[in-house]
């Protein structure tokens, strides 16, 4: 299915840069192109999948407007599926401009925002879930992002979803089957092959809707919040958190509190840091850090990292903090072990037992050294999960509306399970099923009812 | 025009469709005439001697409810009657029944003789008239000029029927009756979009020569179901069918001589229908299955001639002779007929409003085989509906649509007139969004009201629907009201309930109509002991099956809309497909065409992706 409208867009961000791009996608492609291009070789524009040097020529002025290499990628062999041309340009949005322009005057329409990858899906370039992925791509802030975004843009979700979707189907196909052609009641051989699709996808749907746990916070980053007192080495602790993510260092979509944030990454994934207490000074502490004031980080934080001097013994301060803090959000950073851990000595003495016995979710680490850093970054991604152990490149939904999506596929499911194995008439239970292939669909696209039927009729004929 | 005889509504073709629509114009009141090329033929069955199926039975129920004539007919000529799907829930149950084919055929034409306002008239229609774009009536073959108001064409499989045994072929619309090509020309010089479609039909036996020690028996059911609102009980005697089976020395002659068929050498243009393939479509298709069922189906009380269910072919004679030969108990069989493919014009139904008035002609309406359909039952259901429609048109009266919410006559409707068909159409439960609320014994529940307004049922029809829903009131009322508890012991004992008495023990009636472990049959028993035996049994398994599915009707609602969050969404009349950015040529064109009146409508159009309803939806909500 093509469009007859040809499209044009500058591809690259605005701003300055060494190359931009102007995308042309659509049937006029080429020949609006090959109006103000001249290749440098004898051929003109319109080799697929060649970069041509040549020089964009304004055809009313005759005057040289920059050289450019242009790239023609032939439908069906393209991003949109229509014949599709790029002209890499020198980065100046002037020069942009007059070549969107040129294409503008020759017949091309400027595209709508996502019009390529609209155009990308309805020629089935993409489903519905590539189509996202595309445009999480783009906005990924993060390699880590950039990584599970790429993944569903090369349809990893579709293909996890897909077999899913048709294991469903053949179980609806079956239960038609047996409503419009045959009346022998279903054997309980047949029911519990049945069945047993069912449980299949429930549990494969399960994992994929626990990836989301982490996967949202993957997209949408997480609040980290690091308490202590003065002097245990908050920074230090910070700093070697984001480690090599330092230079990436972007605004994330704005918040309401008042307290100062930093938005940063830990291993690819977006975090705000809280500061509590000017953790991004060089010096390691500001003395009128008020316990109120991080009370309410800790409140509003998904992590809170509470982090204690080992090198000395246990303070008040330290044991109001660690009351403060909820324990499910929490994490007991041990810090400064490269030194003698006096506060286990002093643990032990009293009560036998070390820090790590009297609390959950304690880790020691060393800022000075590195030492226990790679635990305690797991740790925390633990613990956003929910302490599910999901792997960090497993499949992962990170976007709400796909959550909602599998979440009530899973519902649906599970009730037409359970009356098939409490013997609930087919129809009933079709309902469920037919909502369950619904819910999925909007991940990946409709499975129309002329599919189902086709299937049946491709597995039985009728008799009478 | 000037014309020999005047009618407000013509109907040509007196096949199923055609007896319906024809039937109901009259009874609305309109000055009805039905032209057929021979009056012998009216309410033929071209194949099957059956009437009812799953899903169809639904149909002619509904036909009935309207006030129509096809399940009157069958309650009085059917000679074996079975319920399907018994054993499953109520919403896919459905009637069937086999009738003796003459009996059928010779009553319809009695009935139809007897309805005043209706003439029949033995003719050829050559051609239909009309000024600019509104018919004025037809012109007969021998120039006889009949004017009409309005036009309803129910060709069955005539337009330019082509009849194949083997490699012979020769115009026909069913065996031994000519085929309208005149009619056809008409038609198509009008400038409708055409196709062809096939069917296919079986040899017929005769039935002393086949020895049935060799097949199992299928008795009709103790007590019939009647098809017919009207009918209260059926007390003839049934016959007995028989089942038995193809094998493969049958398979291995019918492969040997697939390039003698005329499927296969690609003799026959239409295309077929999938669901009810020949033997030769089995055969190939079903390559590792040994054996196909087949049911012997008697044609009458007073005759030896036996329809075999389940092998149309259009086989050569002799290879047919063959194949059948080698079925176990018809090794000595002699064939009365050869089973022959017949393959027909038919109209994009398209072209047609949910009225099934066609777009382009005003007063023209069509229903049936020419719409692309299959089955008595399916012609039926649009040839009530067109005669109704071309009767209120004729009359001037606002015509009527039938909601795919409301009865599967909706559904096919709105099936055939937003999808076209590619492949000849049959009704399945599965194609119903509301399958739950669509019962085969609630059908004059949905359509009874609706024909009482347009004025298709007479006083007593309409009295005793009045009678039965107020009998359905009083046992839902009872089932809502009256305990559990207050049944005692030994009933409740009898419905064998799993799980605790603390369960249902504080529950009303109702609660126990749910449970997919109470058995209806025995909660039928209770009731009718308790309330008395006012209300007839079937009403009280109408209010019993209203209340198995009462708590699934939000979700069926539910999942309707999800899957058409938008589907009500009128779309502007005037609204200029072309218009719209980013939709392409294909998709305008269809839109154009089809001009679907809601977006739900344009989004069930094969060939609009999701990603243009998303378009379509968007410019539509903004204006």
């Amino acid at each position: 299915m093509h469009s007859d409208d040809t499209i044009a867009a500058i591809s690259t961000p605005a701003g300055r840069g060494g190359i931009g791009v102007v995308r042309l996608s659509g049937p006029d492609s080429i020949k609006i192109a090959a109006s103000f291009f001249r290749a440098q070789s004898a051929n003109g524009p319109g080799v697929p999948n060649r970069a041509q040097f040549g020089r964009l020529i304004d055809p009313v002025t005759d005057e040289l407007i920059d050289e450019v290499v242009l790239t023609y990628f032939k439908a069906p062999h393209s991003y949109s599926g229509e014949d599709v041309v790029e002209i890499s340009c020198h980065g100046s949005p002037i020069i942009l401009a007059r070549v969107l322009q040129l294409s503008v005057d020759r017949g091309a329409r400027v595209a709508e925002p996502g019009e390529f990858t609209f155009r990308a899906f309805f020629n089935k370039r993409v489903d519905l879930a590539q189509a996202q992925a595309v445009r999480d791509v783009i906005n990924a802030q993060t390699q880590y992002q950039a990584r599970v975004a790429t993944k569903q843009l090369e349809g990893e979700l579709s293909s996890r979803i897909t077999p899913l979707k048709n294991a469903l189907v053949e179980v609806i196909v079956h239960l038609e089957s047996s409503v419009e052609f045959v009346e022998d009641d279903i054997s309980p051989e047949v029911a519990s092959t049945l069945i047993g699709k069912l449980t299949n996808a429930i549990n494969a749907l399960t994992a994929i809707a626990n990836s989301f746990a982490f996967g949202r916070f993957v997209k949408e980053g997480f609040d980290l919040a690091i308490v202590g007192r003065p002097n245990v080495g908050k920074s230090s602790v910070f700093n070697r958190l984001i480690g090599a993510d330092r230079a990436i260092v972007t605004e994330l979509p704005g918040t309401t509190r008042d307290a100062l944030y930093e938005s940063t990454s830990i291993s690819g994934v977006p975090v705000r840091l809280i500061d509590t207490a000017g953790i991004r000074e060089t010096t390691d502490l500001v003395e009128s850090i008020g316990i109120t004031r991080s009370r309410s980080a800790i409140a509003d934080a998904d992590i809170s990292l509470l982090v204690l001097d080992a090198s000395s013994t246990l303070q008040i301060e330290d044991v109001e903090l660690i009351d403060s803090v909820p324990e499910a959000r929490r994490i007991i950073a041990l810090n400064k072990i490269d030194l003698k851990n006096v506060l286990d000595d002093g643990m032990y003495e009293q009560t036998g037992a070390n820090f790590a016995h009297q609390h959950d979710n304690v880790m020691s680490i060393s800022a000075l050294t590195g030492s226990g850093f790679e635990q305690l970054t797991s740790k925390i991604f633990e613990r956003l999960s929910g302490d599910a152990t999901a792997e960090r490149d497993d499949i992962m939904l990170t976007d709400a509306r796909q959550h909602a999506a599998v979440q009530r596929a899973i519902e649906q499911l599970a009730d037409a399970r359970n009356w098939l194995i409490r013997g609930e008439l087919e129809e009933v239970i079709l309902l469920r099923l037919q909502g369950a292939l619904v819910a999925l669909g909007e991940i990946t696209g409709e499975t129309l009812t002329e599919d189902i039927l086709g299937q049946i009729f491709a597995t039985f004929c009728i008799g009478k | 025009m000037r014309s020999d005889k005047q009618f407000d509504v013509i109907v040509i073709g007196a096949g199923h469709a055609g007896c319906e629509a024809a039937y109901i114009a009259a009874r609305i009141g309109a000055h009805t005439a039905l032209v057929t090329l021979d009056a012998n033929s009216i309410g033929q069955m071209s194949c099957n001697p059956a009437i009812g199926g799953i899903a169809k039975g639904h149909l002619v129920r509904e036909v009935d409810a309207l006030g129509g004539i096809m399940g009157e007919v069958i309650d009085a000529t059917g000679i074996q009657f079975r319920l399907l799907n018994r054993s499953r829930g109520p919403a896919v149950q459905s009637p069937r029944a086999q009738a003796d084919r003459n009996l059928y055929r010779t009553e319809m034409r009695r009935r139809l003789s007897i309805t005043s306002n209706l003439s029949i008239i033995e003719g050829e229609v050559a051609e239909i008239k009309f000024t600019g774009n509104q018919v004025t009536g037809v012109e007969l073959a021998d120039g006889t000029r009949i004017g009409g108001r309005a036009v309803v064409l129910t060709t069955g499989t005539f337009l330019n029927g082509l009849i194949h045994v083997g490699k012979k072929t020769f115009q026909a619309g069913r065996s031994g009756e000519p085929a309208s090509i005149k009619l056809a020309d008409c038609i198509r010089g009008i400038g409708f979009k055409t196709g062809r479609l096939k069917t296919g039909t079986p040899p017929r036996l005769d039935g002393r020569t086949i020895d049935y020690s060799k097949f199992d028996r299928q008795p009709g059911d103790e007590r019939p179901v009647p098809f017919s609102f009207k009918t209260e009980s059926i007390n003839r005697r049934q016959i007995e069918c028989s089942i038995g089976y193809t094998n493969e020395q049958v398979h291995d002659v019918i492969r040997n001589n697939l390039d003698k068929s005329p499927l296969y050498s690609g003799d026959i243009q239409g295309i077929g229908p999938r669901y009810c393939p020949s033997i030769e479509d089995k055969v190939v298709k079903f390559a590792e299955k040994s054996r196909h069922q087949i049911f012997l189906e008697p044609e009458g009380y007073d005759t030896y001639e036996v329809y075999p269910n389940g092998i149309s072919t259009s086989m050569a004679e002799e290879v047919q002779h063959e194949f059948v030969r080698r079925i176990a108990g018809l090794e000595n069989v002699k064939l009365l007929r050869p089973g022959y493919a017949v393959e027909y014009d038919f109209v994009d139904p398209r072209e047609l409003f949910a009225s099934l008035e066609t777009k382009v002609v005003r007063g023209l309406f069509h229903a049936g085989q020419i719409n692309g359909t299959s089955g008595y039952e399916e012609a039926a259901g649009q040839g009530i509906v067109a005669g109704m429609n071309a009767a209120l048109t004729s009359l001037g009266r606002p015509t009527v649509e039938f909601d795919r919410a409301a009865s599967y006559i909706g559904v096919m409707i709105d099936d055939l007139v937003t999808k076209g068909a590619d492949e000849p159409y049959r009704m399945f439960t599965s194609r119903a969004e509301m399958r739950l609320s669509l019962r085969y014994d609630n059908a004059d529940q949905r359509l009874t009201p609706l024909a009482r307004e347009i004025g298709s049922i007479d006083e007593p029809t309409w009295e005793r629907f009045l009678k039965r829903q107020s009998d359905i009131a009083q046992v839902k009322d009872y089932l809502q009201t009256a305990r559990v508890a207050d049944l005692g012991e030994e009933r409740l004992g009898e419905l064998q309930l799993g799980g605790s008495a603390d369960a249902y023990g504080g529950k009303r009636l109702d609660y126990l109509a749910r449970r997919p472990d109470c058995s209806p049959q025995k909660l039928l028993e209770i009731i009718k002991t308790s309330i008395g035996s006012e209300a007839h049994e079937a009403q009280i398994m109408v209010a019993i099956n209203d209340l198995r599915y009462a708590g699934y009707l939000k979700d069926q609602e539910t999942l309707a809309r999800r899957r058409g969050r938008y589907d009500e969404l009128p779309i502007p009349a005037e609204m200029e497909f072309s218009k719209i950015s980013g939709l392409s040529n294909e998709v305008v064109q269809k839109l154009t065409q089809i001009r679907p009146r809601t977006v739900g409508q344009a989004a069930r159009i094969p060939g609009i992706t999701p990603a243009a309803v998303s378009i379509l939806l968007v410019a539509t909500l903004r204006g």
